[in-house]
């Protein structure tokens, strides 16, 4: 993905953060995400970016919604507004885009099963670009 | 015990590893991500947007706080213009919470050591 495409992906998703989050850390954010770019891949930290999202925008999920739009802030009332619907829109393809690339590295998946005490257990391993894993593992 | 684990909690992985790397000196934001993945081989990579969620609920809980830029944290500079970066901190709770959190460690390696040997003298 082009680098400065890339930037105002992550600029975009920054702004979507809850204005306290954003004055707070999204500076920072975006200096890691400039050093951090070329080592780790932009697919993971868009995806990072687009979690950390998720969670802050759950978090306050039961204060009236506060929206950072490019400049200012706009108070929404609770529903489903049209600026809301555009921004989970944006968000959702950000992360579409970004599971994509993360799916079309090669050997991304190892799926294994192995028993313990007689019982067998799934472990399925995600390994990202930037040697991040996440081991799921169940035992039916 | 339950009135420790009520008072400190079980971490999750990237709570202990931020803490980890705060209780080796005061550091920015992106010195922990650096520090993390030093300490973990380079096995663990905390993304900023995971970095800066739980520094806020960290801070939030009064584990982290704000700390001025130290001499022993520019000399493990990772990027020039330091002096203009956040750092961050350990309070005391936040000590406590990381040594609680490896004293539940520490018994969970033991009882699962124990277990081993079970299950290897149960074998043999």
């Amino acid at each position: 993905m082009n680098s400065m495409v890339s930037r105002f992906a992550y600029r975009l998703l920054l702004r979507l953060h809850p204005v306290s989050f954003q004055d707070e850390f999204g500076a920072e954010m975006l200096w890691i995400f400039d050093e951090e770019h070329q080592q780790a891949g932009v697919a993971p930290l868009l995806l990072d970016g687009a979690i950390s999202l998720l969670r802050q925008r759950c978090r306050i999920q039961s204060d009236p919604g506060q929206l950072s739009i490019t400049s200012g802030t706009i108070i929404t009332g609770p529903g489903l507004g049209p600026l809301r619907l555009l921004q989970g829109g944006i968000t959702f393809s950000l992360i579409f885009v970004s599971l994509i690339q993360l799916l079309s590295h090669p050997n991304l998946f190892t799926v294994s099963v192995r028993w313990a005490d007689r019982v067998p257990c799934y472990t399925l391993t995600l390994q990202a670009p930037s040697h991040a894993e996440v081991v799921l593992e169940t035992t039916p | 015990m339950k009135s420790e684990t009520a008072k400190n909690p079980p971490l999750s992985s990237a709570t202990l590893n931020i803490l980890l790397a705060l209780a080796g000196g005061n550091l920015h934001g992106y010195g922990i991500i650096k520090e993390v993945a030093r300490n973990s081989d380079g096995h663990y990579r905390l993304g900023p947007g995971t970095l800066y969620d739980n520094l806020k609920k960290l801070m939030d809980s009064g584990l982290v706080s704000d700390a001025p830029p130290s001499s022993s944290s520019k000399r493990r500079s990772v990027t020039t213009k330091e002096d203009d970066r956040r750092f961050y901190t350990l309070t005391k709770e936040g000590k406590d919470a990381l040594a609680a959190e490896v004293d539940r460690l520490q018994t969970v390696v033991t009882q699962a050591r124990s277990r081993l040997r079970e299950a290897r003298v149960g074998r043999a």
